[in-house]
């Protein structure tokens, strides 16, 4: 039974919007109770990882990740430090120094990053650049920027990971955009692209035209589901252009139908 | 907070297109909220086909439910159909309730043909009490099948007389689960609900319990879904369309950022003139 207790919760965990954990996690000790204490904080823990949340470092916001994890620690290479981390608070702890750090070519990816993304994302934006692994000769990039409106019922999140070879040039990635609205019900925006670039010797260049032609793409998808798919469910009105004249006279809709059809029949 | 209000806060945050997964879920954590759950949650509504009326579809929800099975508004019978010892216990309106029930049920066809021109619509009633008129519902209609998208308008009502004011207040609550896939990488998904109320004057000139009062009741509530069926569609597209777009561009913006160059490439301007 422990392990489908586990299930439960890192299903609902997992399906949460990042800027709801916090009621998320009250929510599910009121149901599960305090035995489910560990089991809800391992969950959250792990999604925290998964979604790339940005915790607070005295002062900076930096993206904690599986690409900055070591052991139960994690590490920013910009400030050579190391920390653990509260998950649910989203804070850094004990935090000291280490001897990560970015090499020339990778600061200079990380100098271009901060350029775009504190230009392009108007949310609270965060974004990293991991040091290169020596036998695949790749770095990670990624960006997160978020927008917690819970008193007016939204809250968004966008998140993109990049793997670039640094001699091949070749990048690809995923951007992941997920926006939550709930007022009166409970209604969800997600966004999900895998994008590649084949030589990108600029990698921040290709990056930007990238989530570019995906803003442009979210665009003309949002007119063409509006346009088609929406109106395709429920008409606005009748094809009489008028309200319904209900009452025991409603029947003659029917027959004004069969006898329309029966003219071309 | 009750173990009920937090699995309904959790609902409404979770994403809406497990809905069903989380709500089986949420019972495991705690089976005493099944019932109160199951009555009070709305989930997309399931097609069925009546063998007893030519296969003719109907919908599928809490509301005409019997263990397994689903009572059809086209035969008044249960799909499949339920052994004599479970038919005991099962519940049926009353003869005066179903004889409502199968005229809304026409008009409800009509109108659902009228603006979703396809889909299915079910009405279900039931009485509330041997000593009373008063009587409660469900309006349903389904559109969907063709590409991703679905829309389920789910109408639950109670109709009751007050003698004081002699008027017959109605009372719905409705939920739109609509969804909208574009088939790639992106989708809208959720629900919206609504409480409406409405007060009508009793007729002087029709018959209480004739035919005539009772489509005079199918009328009033045909005009209440009618209306909030219009307004929650404009809600549905503002809250879709343009609220997601909006919250969209508070997290990245690539026309902001063209704006601002302009502006500061007008600053410099300004800047370099005032050097001169």
């Amino acid at each position: 039974m422990p392990s489908k207790l586990e299930d439960i919760i890192h299903s609902i965990i997992a399906s949460a919007p990042s800027g709801e954990i916090q009621d998320v996690y009250k929510d599910l000790k009121i149901l599960a109770g305090d035995e489910a204490e560990e089991a809800i904080s391992d969950a959250i823990a792990q999604y925290n990882v998964s979604n790339l949340i940005p915790i607070s470092l005295s002062g900076k916001s930096i993206i904690i990740s599986e690409f900055n994890k070591e052991g139960s620690k994690f590490f920013d290479p910009v400030s050579s430090v190391q920390f653990s981390v509260d998950h649910l608070n989203r804070k850094a702890l004990d935090v000291e120094k280490c001897d990560k750090q970015l090499g020339n070519n990778e600061r200079k990816l990380y100098d271009d990053l901060e350029s775009y993304a504190s230009k392009h994302f108007c949310g609270d934006v965060s974004y990293a650049v991991y040091p290169r692994n020596e036998d695949t000769h790749e770095v990670v990039v990624v960006i997160v920027s978020t927008k917690y409106s819970p008193g007016n019922f939204w809250n968004g999140h966008w998140k993109s990971i990049y793997r670039y070879n640094m001699q091949t040039e070749h990048l690809v990635g995923t951007i992941d955009i997920n926006v939550h609205y709930f007022e009166d019900g409970n209604v969800s925006f997600k966004c999900c692209k895998e994008v590649e670039d084949g030589k990108a010797p600029n990698a921040i260049l290709a990056i930007k035209k990238l989530e570019n032609d995906l803003e442009n793409e979210i665009s003309a998808s949002f007119t063409n589901l509006n346009e088609r798919q929406f109106k395709l469910l429920r008409r606005r009105l009748p094809v009489t252009r008028s309200k319904i004249n209900w009452g025991k006279g409603i029947g003659t809709y029917r027959l004004g139908k069969n006898s329309a059809e029966s003219q071309f029949n | 907070m009750s173990s009920f209000d937090a699995a309904l806060d959790l609902l409404r945050r979770l994403d809406p297109i497990k809905i069903e997964e989380h709500l089986g879920q949420l019972i495991q954590l705690d089976p005493s909220l099944a019932e109160d759950l199951l009555a009070s949650v709305d989930t997309p509504l399931q097609v069925k086909k009546d063998p007893n009326a030519a296969q003719k579809e109907f919908l599928a929800c809490d509301y005409n439910r019997d263990i397994d099975s689903h009572r059809s508004p086209w035969s008044n019978k249960y799909v499949p159909a339920l052994s004599a010892a479970d038919l005991e216990e099962s519940p049926f309106p009353t003869d005066s309730v179903r004889r409502m029930e199968e005229l809304a049920n026409d008009s409800f066809d009509i109108y659902r043909d009228l603006y979703y021109e396809g889909g299915v619509s079910s009405v279900y009633m039931w009485d509330l009490g041997d000593d009373t008129e008063d009587f409660a519902g469900a309006v349903l209609l389904k559109k969907g099948g063709q590409s991703h998208s679905s829309w389920d308008a789910i109408h639950v009502f109670e109709a009751g007389q007050n003698d004081d004011t002699r008027q017959w207040d109605y009372r719905v609550t409705t939920t739109i689960i609509l969804h909208l896939d574009s088939g790639s990488e992106m989708r809208l998904s959720g629900n919206l609900t609504r409480q409406t109320e409405k007060s009508v004057a009793k007729p002087v000139s029709v018959a209480e319990g004739s035919d005539a009062y009772k489509v005079w009741h199918i009328s009033n509530l045909g005009s209440l879904v009618e209306d909030v069926e219009s307004q929650m569609r404009n809600q549905l597209e503002v809250v879709y369309f343009d609220k997601s777009r909006d919250i969209y561009r508070e997290l990245r913006d690539q026309t902001q950022v063209s704006s601002s160059n302009t502006r500061s490439a007008h600053e410099d301007v300004v800047k370099g003139l005032q050097g001169m």
